[in-house]
């Protein structure tokens, strides 16, 4: 007979383990580490809503006091999705109001949330803490003013680019006069103004506010009395950042700014004068990330400020925290701009730059591959890279696979679809091919310009971490699709569009599919008879084909399908359809459209 | 490393679960292109270059500087956040970033406030090529087939009356 630790013991050292992976691992050793197990995980991820129902996990855990759901498909943030898709909360939380009582954290992405929902969960949970809303919609202001007049407790609400129909600022003033509570507010997604007199004062009586992140109707000559009642303040986000009437504001930010010595976050910065740059100077020895990616702001300007922020780094931390943790910029940075960062950031871990002009069809600012290979030579620490520009080379790609292995995160977005190596005019087959190569462990890959089968042919042999895959305009044919599905181990989700894969490599790789998270492919040349025979044969997959052209019976069987999404669930078929998506299963091969 | 990628295999789902065992495509196929005779204009595969029509039909009218319909819905891939942030950047500069118009007879060309030529492009799924792409309008000209099957030269008729009649619409290179 095997001799065990008692209940307790096992609990106390489960305790420690706060990785899912880890608690998903400990919950497969036996029955009873299973048991135990379920009944003490405090905190759940949901990669894919549709993966599971909220009666399933409600049933398996039930002591939940965090969850986090995703809800749409990434590509939906390019308006790949059309409205009225899915991913609705609401069935989420009236579930976990009759099972969660107790419930503290709710944190959302890409989903579509109602005032309905934001209410009942502000009436229901005694103890809520936490709201964190990421690009969802849905909803308006009335249902922020229920979460603010109900959630007694309540310590974050961060929206984050959420689309929030905004019927007014009157929203803060439902703060009761006896909240003290708030540690973070990001409301830099909202348009509307709030009454800045209420915004005081709840700053004020607020001793532990870490965070605040202010709109752009919050004018510059707000901050100073704002900032002066929260100097313990570590995360700032202004709002608008220009005035008309220069001196009396310049030297009251310059006053209010410097008490702020705790400060290591920036954020914010709509409609930037640079003239009034110069004031938060006092405050950035401690900045490790600075966020200008709404400022328009000229390349000497930047680099000024960014020159005064000798500590510009990330903090590891958890991986949803290091996104905060960044240099992001537009592309007005400039290649003379990048080449000022290593100099001055040696431990930058992330950059992301971002188009100013990205329909315009001529560049607008002088920023190439150089920009990027500079930084990745001078950026020992460079692990994550977000870059959007006009030209790329074989060579520029070689040279930064070599220089920065480290990286576990690659996203290069060349403006012009299916552009090759400006220099050779080749494909940029072998630039990426190095960079699945050198960065071994490399999580994320979004990939453009022009390739061909060949890049995935080195993907497949390579890229054996690679979680994330994002492609575009590229390859000849199934063999390309082929190579990934086969060759790529860790590979857990994998959006396509505009790309020449059709059947016979996603027939061939049936299997592999339900070891992902999901599959997304558009404007692609699968076709419905291949769609119904993957639903028909794959039970735990969901096979959905999204068309607006009409019911896919309607064109012949080898017609390719608009967009197809295919995920693995537990759940079965969804049944909260649009009349545009539809889901292929034994039934649906016999259902009349 | 040489990949093969095999067409058939037996239904053994033991072996790699390859579903590549229909031998009914050719059939298909066949079938597939007999009906296209009797199809209407919303089939997928055009033998012809055409436009895809926006939803809103954006391209024939207004159009915003920052707006996705100007090229590949889905590309660049930026979000709604940036490209808000971008616009308003453009209107702020004086630009004349919210007009941008289409017109469509021949040599027509997009404009924008800024007095530097400005593609407009489009979406086109070309002759014979599976992939739509992103093509300047400039160098075509826009033809149009109304509800009695005739092919005529868009621009000849009232906004209104043409819409109420277009059925297909064919970009053609000019000198065709």
């Amino acid at each position: 007979m095997a001799y065990s630790f008692p209940e307790e013991v096992l609990e106390y050292v489960f305790a420690f383990l706060s990785s899912h992976k880890d608690r998903n691992a400990v919950s497969l050793v036996c029955k009873s580490w299973y048991e135990i197990e379920r009944w003490c995980r405090r905190r759940i991820f949901i990669g894919n809503c549709y993966a599971v129902s909220p009666q399933i996990v409600i049933r398996r855990f039930p002591e939940v006091r965090a969850v986090k759901i995703k809800g749409k498909p990434h590509f939906a943030d390019f308006n790949l999705v059309p409205e009225g898709w899915g991913a609705y909360v609401y069935p989420w939380i009236s579930a976990m109001v009759r099972s969660y009582p107790w419930l503290e954290e709710i944190k959302l992405k890409r989903m579509v949330v109602t005032d309905e929902s934001l209410e009942l969960l502000s009436k229901s949970f005694k103890n809520f803490k936490v709201l964190v809303l990421s690009s969802c919609e849905g909803f308006t202001t009335d249902g922020l003013a229920s979460i603010a007049a109900n959630c007694r407790n309540l310590r974050e609400l961060d929206l984050r680019e959420c689309e929030v129909e905004d019927l007014s600022g009157h929203w803060l003033s439902h703060f009761p006069d006896n909240f003290t509570s708030l540690v973070s507010l990001n409301m830099s997604c909202l348009g509307s103004e709030v009454s800045f007199s209420a915004l005081e004062r709840l700053v004020s009586r607020c001793p532990n506010l870490r965070t605040l992140r202010l709109n752009r109707a919050v004018p510059v000559e707000k901050l100073p009395n704002l900032l002066r009642r929260a100097p313990q303040l570590v995360e700032f986000g202004t709002g608008a950042y220009s005035a008309e009437n220069q001196t009396d504001i310049f030297s009251n930010l310059v006053e209010a700014f410097s008490g702020c010595k705790h400060l290591k976050s920036l954020s914010g910065f709509w409609d930037v004068d640079p003239a009034y740059l110069p004031a938060m100077y006092y405050a950035c020895t401690g900045i490790t990330s600075l966020n200008l990616s709404n400022a328009t702001v000229q390349s000497p300007d930047l680099v000024e400020l960014i020159i005064q922020c000798p500590n510009l780094k990330c903090l590891w931390r958890e991986r949803e925290l290091i996104e905060d943790m960044t240099t992001q910029v537009l592309d007005y940075i400039e290649d003379a701009g990048l080449k000022a960062l290593p100099s001055y950031c040696k431990d930058l871990q992330e950059l992301r730059v971002f188009p100013s002009d990205p329909y315009g069809a001529e560049p607008n600012v002088s920023l190439t591959e150089q920009g990027l290979v500079t930084v990745s030579a001078g950026c020992p620490k460079l692990q994550s890279v977000l870059y959007f520009c006009r030209q790329m080379s074989n060579a520029a790609l070689i040279t930064i696979a070599r220089n920065r292995p480290n990286l576990i995160r690659f996203r290069l977005c060349i403006i012009d679809p299916q552009a090759p190596d400006y220099l050779t005019l080749e494909p940029l087959d072998t630039g990426f091919g190095a960079i699945v190569e050198h960065c071994k462990e490399l999580l994320r890959l979004s990939m453009s310009g022009l390739l061909t089968d060949r890049v995935f042919e080195y993907i497949g042999t390579h890229a054996k971490k690679l979680e994330m895959l994002s492609i575009a305009f590229a390859g000849d044919s199934d063999l390309g699709l082929h190579n990934v599905l086969s060759g790529c181990e860790s590979l857990r989700k994998l959006e396509i569009m505009d790309c020449p894969f059709g059947d016979k490599a996603l027939l061939a790789n049936a299997a592999k599919l339900e070891t992902m998270r999901s599959l997304w492919m558009s404007s692609c040349s699968v076709s419905y008879g291949a769609c119904k025979l993957l639903g028909q044969k794959m039970p735990k997959l969901n096979v959905e084909v999204m068309d607006e052209r009409g019911h896919p019976d309607s064109r012949p069987e080898t017609c390719p399908v608009e967009k197809l999404y295919i995920y693995r669930t537990v759940a079965g078929p969804r049944v909260d359809k649009p009349n545009f998506v539809w889901t292929m299963d034994e039934d649906a091969v016999l259902r009349l459209s | 490393m040489k990949l093969q990628l095999k067409l058939a295999l037996p239904s053994n789902l033991d072996e790699g679960f390859d579903l590549n065992y229909r031998n009914e495509d050719q059939e298909e196929e066949e079938d597939c292109r007999l009906m296209k005779k009797k199809r209407s204009f919303d089939e997928t595969f055009e033998e012809i270059k055409n436009v895809e029509i926006p939803r809103t039909l954006s391209l024939l009218d207004h159009i915003d500087l920052c707006d996705e319909e100007d090229g590949v819905v889905g590309w660049p891939p930026i979000n709604s956040w940036r490209k808000k942030i971008c616009h308003h950047h453009h209107n702020r500069h004086g630009c004349n970033a919210t007009m941008n118009y289409v017109t469509v007879e021949n040599g027509g060309r997009g404009g924008s406030g800024r007095g530097r030529s400005n593609y407009m492009y489009v979406k086109v799924k070309m002759e014979g090529v599976g992939i739509a792409r992103k093509e300047k309008v400039q160098g075509y000209k826009l033809t149009y087939q109304d509800k009695e099957g005739d092919w005529l030269l868009a621009g000849d008729m009232p906004w209104g009356t043409f819409i109420k009649s277009v059925q297909r619409l064919k970009l053609l290179r000019n000198g065709h």
